[in-house]
């Protein structure tokens, strides 16, 4: 029981703040103190790339003053034995909301159905938008939230990076302590960091209401400044430009959330010449390469999903694979990222509680993270990204002296925390250097002396206790202050028998004695002695810790059940002797090879011998044509409609690819290889287009087809004019008349910013250093290109009227329009659309589902088609797609176009429609090899693709189906019965919800879900 | 007749406010039509075959060697006959543009509404019904939607002057939209679906037993007073005279329909939509349920399922024995699809097209009790029929060309075929 005197008087809370209050009155009397303390015999995790044996650390005033194993201690120094134990810098989180006001949660809903709110909310010389708020501070909005602090304290946490987790432009982090005190001596540096997100939090302003609009808002506002920064400040004030300008230095953090996250912050951090470090979510490991390709640094969070409640097995088939498969990888993301040497730094962001931080670290280790990546990633990694190395993170002379004393290896599952010290000023998270109770102890209490109490427990800061009086076993409470140990205790099991109270001191490391008082309230004394060593344990002997360990289970590209392990790659093949659609001058051929090399079609004809090494598939029987192209879709989308304005030409679909959307697999078994990925049909002026091959695997930015044209989504009609919507009213237009205004004014406005730029151009050097630069405004810029012929437009339109219009507007403006999609109506003036030289990409048969469709027909293909339109057939629908040979065919059904032509409607047309018929489209030498191998006649009902390749790698393949299949179930059986285990033995689960993203059509409004989904074109 | 039609277009009179063709006139003599591919409805196929029809019924009907004598013997060699198909499960006549309130009649408010009768809101007006014919659907099934109980539904012919004279079957059966053990929640955050534990199960569910079990009490009784409409409507499910349509798609949702059926001895129940029914074809088969599948044309319901699923789900039924009808669900214009739904099955696992054929014509016929009437060609039924150039299952193929129904011959024209007429004339295409 001998008590170091230094303990007892930190114990006490007598350790004053090492850090100078200087500029604050004093209510009372000076009490400034030396600060310096001394801690020997330790070993020292001085950073993780250095321990010291039986070392000192030496503090001053809240710095380190020296460490090393020959440091001598100046006299006046009060010192810690630590004999036996180990000193770590203290953790560092830089993905913390710590001290920020509390985020006010969005209403469900958003404030849909409400008025919109078209203008900021916030008033002053700020930006335009409410989510771009780079003029907030954090070190401003900083108030100390002593519970909060003491909870990451027992973590081991002494400093954290905090921000408020609100907007797109989220202002400036400060790295802070978490001490308790005043925020003068708290902030460590206020304007550590910027912060970016994709989402615009608490905003409530329509625009953006997508994540395409997100992205089109950060780079607007980036533009703004840098036009601010070159001039702009003359015209206006703006406090937000201003501080985004000075952000600008300032290491930038994005929230990338996850893994496609990860990958579209850093795409937006390249345009901009910004590396960002980036918050990921835990997912990483699903798209390493890609990742590391980056370069970024991410910051990672480490919670992990629960096992999901699998018994009931046909609830369970909710559970997709790529669930149960994340439930068993997520432990793997870091070491993973650790050994692609992917910087990173670990955050107890995003867990739900903050207690299960040590507990998910070390399933990490499990999985193989190193403990000194581990170290690395809560302590250098996050002090150097945010360029504070020199003050936390290692407790090197002269850094902050803020580090953790533990009972042993941090990473270990027994280790305690005894005591977080924060810029000199200690914690006390548990008592150290406590007697070692565990052992037998004999108790006396009254007169009762049967009574025994073992102590037991791995080590002496964990004992667990348990009363035993003769064969009855009793768990007490017991708790040991310093010299004072408590007892609460029942004496017997009968029911009713009440609590006796024990209190008391040691007389030696083996004796109490004290005082205490009965059920009835009778006062007694009582008495213990240590009498020997107490069994090993209590409680049963656990089984050896089955280790959590991930076996090795393969990643799948991209992480879907039906995913591939490996990435389809491209060979060269030969087809024999199938029915070849050439869609060429040369017709149909039957019995025709084709060889394909090194991606492209090499040659067509008849009897072809096979290189070596040449991959043969017997085409007897089947018809090969080239891939479908998908003229207007909208799957691999995150989200498709930006309708917070009524245009929104600035947003790019190739923001929100989703590679690892379910349906473009479900496509390539339909046979379609390409698609143009269009914004939806929400304001009259949308979006602009990706246009990508469905290579199932690769990332969103390998799905894209490169080089292709640049295109556009106009709208027109009942969609633009809210027709259908209740609680619309308020956005202009909501007539056809107020349509042709929104064109008539954006081209107006347009041609006039062209010509801004052009002046401007025009200058000379020395001119432009006086000139203020034109603004650059990204919604303008798509559609000068549109004027300039270097953007094209899709445009969805049902009613002849605003057909016509546009092609008027065009005329007048002179610029053609590319495509007019769905034109249902598109037979009324297929001569005007001719002449205009303007394409229509229709649907087979759709109509009746609203008011302008009301006079569309089967026959508008034909009608179009033998007046020289272009004609493609287009799905607009994930489950269409699947068959858009089908939807060709009807066109022979209704209207009698020969089988070729219907059958170049999805295929030739929409490449010559999106400008790709250089490359795709038919079967010539030296385009694609994007092929697909039909089982019949490719427009009849029976039809299946059985090979789909694109550019030479086979992307589906029904042969394969079946084994893939399998291996899917089988997986799946394993896992399942993994998760049946791991919920035996005692981990909390989760119910099988079975989540989909929203199948979109172009109609789909964002927050606005269509009435009768399957009819929303 | 199709002359005088063209001639009336020629001179432009019919506009896009043209009126449907008028309903056909009764069969005034015997026809045959001879020569062609005749699918009988049943798997069987006769070629060069011959089927003769008076006063609206199949008189005869055979290969090349049967009698036509005293009939008007119309020519159909090399094209096909097929019986009309029958469109189940349909809200055509019921609703006519779908985003436009007042021309939508499908379903009515509340919650248990057996007495509510889809027949008399059946539009014998509608634009879309010619549209459907005219690819040879000639029956359809006009259904109620809403609540828990939806009401009844009739069998209606896609001809008539009204809903009285095109009723072929009136209060075929009552539709039950069965609870559901999942519920759909949509997402506003990052605008997902999520099925998750219906909450609101438990007191629909015991709504719904009251109800049955209430009514079944009511039935029983001599003069029950006051009189309980909505109990009086439910009388010929439980004599076995109606059918009881139960709505239900999860498995387990399945399962508890039939055992619910079963319970109160509702002698015939039939699952609809049954998305998940090849999963207990088993036990549907055990149990005698005949199942009306849903649109076949749809996406695989989960992430993991098999991208074919949907269209194989008919061919894991047929081998299973289940008795399976297809329908377009609440696809009304699309409903003139439903013949190549039944190709989808025949090129997924359905045995051969002459089985899935049987899918929309006679299986359907049998399960909503009309099949001593129509679903087939066969001697003393219905002359509801069509001839198609070709393969009527195959979109490739299928052009309809004549169309009888009850042996009246009807105008095949419609408002697209007048559309693309005047505008044919307009750009003078041949």
């Amino acid at each position: 029981m001998r008590r170091h005197f230094l303990t007892a008087l930190l114990a006490a809370g007598l350790a004053y703040s090492a850090v100078a209050q200087t500029t604050f009155p004093r209510n009372g009397v000076y009490d400034e103190r030396p600060g310096l303390y001394a801690f020997t015999n330790a070993t020292i995790v001085v950073d993780p790339q250095t321990t010291l044996q039986n070392a000192t650390l030496l503090i001053r005033d809240g710095r380190v003053e020296a460490v090393g194993t020959n440091v001598s201690v100046p006299a006046g120094t009060v010192i810690a034995d630590l004999k036996g134990k180990r000193i770590y810098p203290a953790l560092i989180d830089i993905y913390s909301d710590y001290g920020m006001p509390e985020i006010p949660r969005a209403a469900p809903g958003g404030g849909r159905g409400g008025v919109p709110q078209i203008e900021s909310n916030k008033k002053g010389a700020y930006y335009w938008n409410q989510a771009v708020q780079p003029e907030n501070s954090a070190s401003q909005l900083f108030k100390a939230t002593p519970a909060k602090a003491d909870e990451l304290r027992k973590l081991g946490f002494g400093t954290v990076l905090t921000h408020p987790h609100d907007g797109i432009v989220r202002g400036t982090g400060a790295l802070v302590t978490l001490a308790d005190d005043r925020e003068n001596t708290l902030v460590l540096k206020s304007d550590a960091a910027a912060h970016y997100s994709f989402s615009k939090g608490t905003s409530r302003q329509s625009y953006p209401n997508s994540m395409m609009g997100s992205v089109a808002l950060l780079r607007q506002a980036l533009y703004d400044a840098d036009w601010y920064k070159r001039g702009g400040n003359k015209e206006q004030s703006n406090l937000s430009l201003e501080a985004l300008n000075r952000n600008q230095s300032l290491p930038a953090i994005f929230e990338g959330n996850d893994k496609l996250g990860v990958l579209r912050a850093d795409k937006v951090g390249d345009e901009f010449g910004v590396q960002y470090i980036i918050k990921g979510g835990g997912d990483e490991y699903q798209r390493l390469d890609e990742i590391k390709a980056t370069g970024a640094s991410l910051i990672i969070p480490i919670n992990f999903p629960q096992p999901y409640d699998v018994e009931d097995a046909w609830d369970a088939d909710n559970v997709a694979l790529s669930e149960l498969k994340h439930w068993e990888m997520a432990p793997l993301n870091a070491s993973r990222l650790a050994s692609a040497n992917i910087p990173f730094a670990l955050t107890t962001a995003g867990l739900k509680n903050k207690a299960d931080f040590w507990a998910n670290l070390r399933k990490a280790i499990e999985n193989g993270l190193s403990e000194q990546k581990a170290l690395e990633a809560l302590t250098t990694t996050p002090a150097k990204l945010m360029k504070a190395e020199d003050m936390v993170g290692s407790l090197q002379k002269g850094r902050v002296a803020s580090f953790i004393i533990t009972s042993g290896n941090l990473f270990g599952a027994d280790n305690v925390i005894y005591e977080n010290w924060i810029r000199g000023k200690q914690y006390i998270v548990n008592q150290k250097d406590v007697v070692d109770l565990r052992g037998s102890w004999q108790l006396t209490i009254g007169n009762q002396s049967n009574v025994k109490l073992n102590v037991t427990g791995k080590s002496a800061d964990k004992p667990e206790y348990q009363i035993v009086i003769d064969t009855t076993k009793i768990t007490p409470k017991v708790a040991v202050s310093g010299e004072i140990i408590s007892i609460q205790t029942q004496l017997s099991r009968r029911p009713g028998s009440g609590t006796t109270r024990l209190t008391g001191y040691f007389t030696s490391p083996t004796s109490v004695k004290g005082e205490g008082e009965t059920p009835d309230g009778k006062q007694i004394t009582w008495s213990a002695t240590k009498s020997g060593d107490a069994p090993l344990s209590t409680t049963a002997v656990t089984a050896a810790r089955s280790t959590s360990a991930t076996s090795s289970t393969a990643v799948v590209y991209p992480f879907v059940g039906m995913g591939n392990a490996q990435k389809p790659k491209s060979e060269n093949v030969l087809i024999r002797n199938a029915t070849v659609w050439t869609n060429e001058k040369e017709g149909v051929l039957t019995e025709t090879d084709v060889l394909v090399q090194d991606g492209k079609i090499a040659k067509v004809g008849k009897g072809l011998s096979a290189p070596a090494g040449v991959k043969v598939i017997d085409g007897t029987g089947k018809h090969l044509t080239t891939g479908i192209i998908d003229e207007h879709s909208h799957i691999a989308l995150l989200t498709i409609n930006e309708g917070g304005q009524t245009s929104s030409a600035e947003v790019r679909m190739s923001d929100v690819i989703n590679s690892e959307d379910i349906n473009i697999y479900r496509q390539l078994a339909g046979g379609v290889t390409t698609s143009q990925l269009l914004h939806g049909s929400a304001n009259s002026i949308g979006g602009q287009s990706a246009i990508v091959k469905l290579k199932w695997g690769e990332s969103p930015e390998g799905l894209l087809l490169k080089g292709a044209d640049g295109f556009i989504k106009f709208a027109l009609g009942e969609n633009v004019k809210q027709s259908n919507n209740p609680s619309a009213g308020v956005r202009f237009p909501q007539s056809r008349m107020g349509v042709e205004q929104v064109y008539m004014d954006h081209f107006t406005r347009a041609k006039e910013y062209a010509k801004g730029w052009t002046t401007y151009n025009k200058l000379g050097a020395k001119e432009k250093t006086t000139a203020i630069p034109p603004r650059r405004d990204i919604e303008l810029d798509a559609l000068a290109e549109i004027l300039s012929a270097k953007r094209f437009i899709t445009c969805h339109s049902y009613v002849q009227s605003e057909i016509n219009m546009l092609m008027k507007v065009a005329d007048s403006l002179g610029f053609k329009v590319n495509t007019f999609t769905h034109i249902l109506e598109g037979y009324k003036l297929a001569d005007k659309m001719a002449k205009h030289g303007v394409g229509g990409s229709s649907f087979a048969d759709w109509w009746a589902y609203k008011m302008e469709v009301h006079d569309a027909i089967p026959y508008n293909a034909a009608l179009m088609h033998r007046m020289g339109v272009t004609v493609s057939i287009n799905s607009d629908d994930a489950e269409m797609a699947r068959r858009l040979n089908q939807e060709a065919a009807k066109t022979v059904e209704y209207g009698g176009i020969p089988e070729e032509d219907a059958w170049k409607m999805v295929t030739l047309n929409p490449a010559k429609l999106l400008h790709l018929d250089n490359r795709l489209g038919s079967m010539k030498v030296g385009k694609d090899a994007d092929l697909v191998l039909w089982n019949a006649h490719p427009l009849s009902i029976y039809a299946r693709p059985e090979i789909t390749m694109i550019e030479g790698a086979t992307y589906f393949s029904l042969k394969d189906e079946e084994a893939k299949r399998e291996a899917m179930q089988a997986e799946r059986a394993r896992l399942i019965q993994k998760t049946l285990s791991a919920k035996a033995s005692g981990s909390p689960t989760q119910r099988p919800t079975f989540r989909r993203s929203r199948m979109w059509h172009c109609e789909d409004i964002e927050g606005v879900m269509a009435e009768g989904e399957e009819e929303g074109k | 007749m199709k002359h005088i039609l063209t001639s009336i277009l020629a001179l432009g009179v019919l506009t896009s406010y043209a009126q449907n063709p008028a309903p056909a006139r009764p069969q005034e003599r015997a026809i045959a039509l001879t020569g062609a591919t005749i699918h009988v409805g049943n798997g069987q196929v006769i070629q060069n075959g011959v089927v003769v029809f008076d006063k609206g019924v199949i008189t005869a009907i055979g290969d090349g060697s049967t009698p036509t004598a005293g009939s008007e013997v119309i020519s159909v060699s090399g094209k096909h006959v097929y019986p009309g198909i029958i469109s189940p499960a349909s809200t055509v006549g019921l609703q006519e543009i779908g985003a436009v309130k007042a021309t939508v009649d499908k379903q009515e408010i509340g919650e248990l509404n057996p007495n509510i009768r889809a027949l008399i809101a059946y539009n014998t007006d509608s634009e879309i019904i010619p549209t459907i014919r005219n690819n040879g659907v000639l029956l359809t099934q006009a259904m109620p939607q809403g609540g828990t109980v939806s009401g009844s539904s009739s069998v209606m012919m896609t001809d008539g002057w009204n809903w009285e004279d095109a009723v072929l079957k009136k209060d075929d059966g009552i539709w039950v939209n069965w609870p559901s053990y999942f519920a759909r929640n949509f997402n506003f955050e990052d605008f997902s679906l999520t099925i998750q534990k219906n909450e609101k199960r438990t007191e629909a569910m015991s709504a719904l037993l009251a109800t049955f079990a209430e009514a079944k009490g009511y039935l029983a009784m001599q003069n029950p007073t006051p009189t309980n409409l909505k109990f009086e409507s439910m009388r010929g499910v439980f004599s076995g005279k109606q059918n009881l349509y139960v709505r239900a798609d999860y498995s387990k949702d399945i399962i508890e329909a039939v055992k619910f059926a079963k319970s109160l001895a509702i002698p015939k129940i039939v699952i609809v939509g049954g998305e998940e029914s090849h999963k207990v074809a088993t036990f549907l088969k055990e149990n005698n349920v005949p199942v009306i599948l849903g649109e076949l044309h749809r996406l695989p319901n989960r992430e993991d399922e098999d991208v074919d699923m949907p269209y194989r789900q008919p061919g894991i039924l047929q081998k299973a024995g289940v008795l399976v009808g297809l329908s377009y669900a609440d696809g009304w214009w699309r409903t003139r699809n439903l013949a190549f739904q039944a190709g989808t099955a025949a090129g997924f696992g359905v045995t051969d097209k002459e089985e899935a054929l049987k899918m929309v014509t006679s299986n359907n016929a049998k399960i909503l009790g009309i099949d001593n009437l129509v679903g087939t060609l066969e001697k003393g039924k219905q002359a509801t029929l069509f001839v198609s150039a070709g393969d009527a299952l195959d979109m490739r193929t299928n052009v309809v060309e004549q169309v009888f129904i009850q042996g009246r011959k009807v105008n095949l024209d419609d408002r697209h075929k007048r559309l693309y007429k005047t505008y044919k004339d307009k750009y003078e295409q041949k």
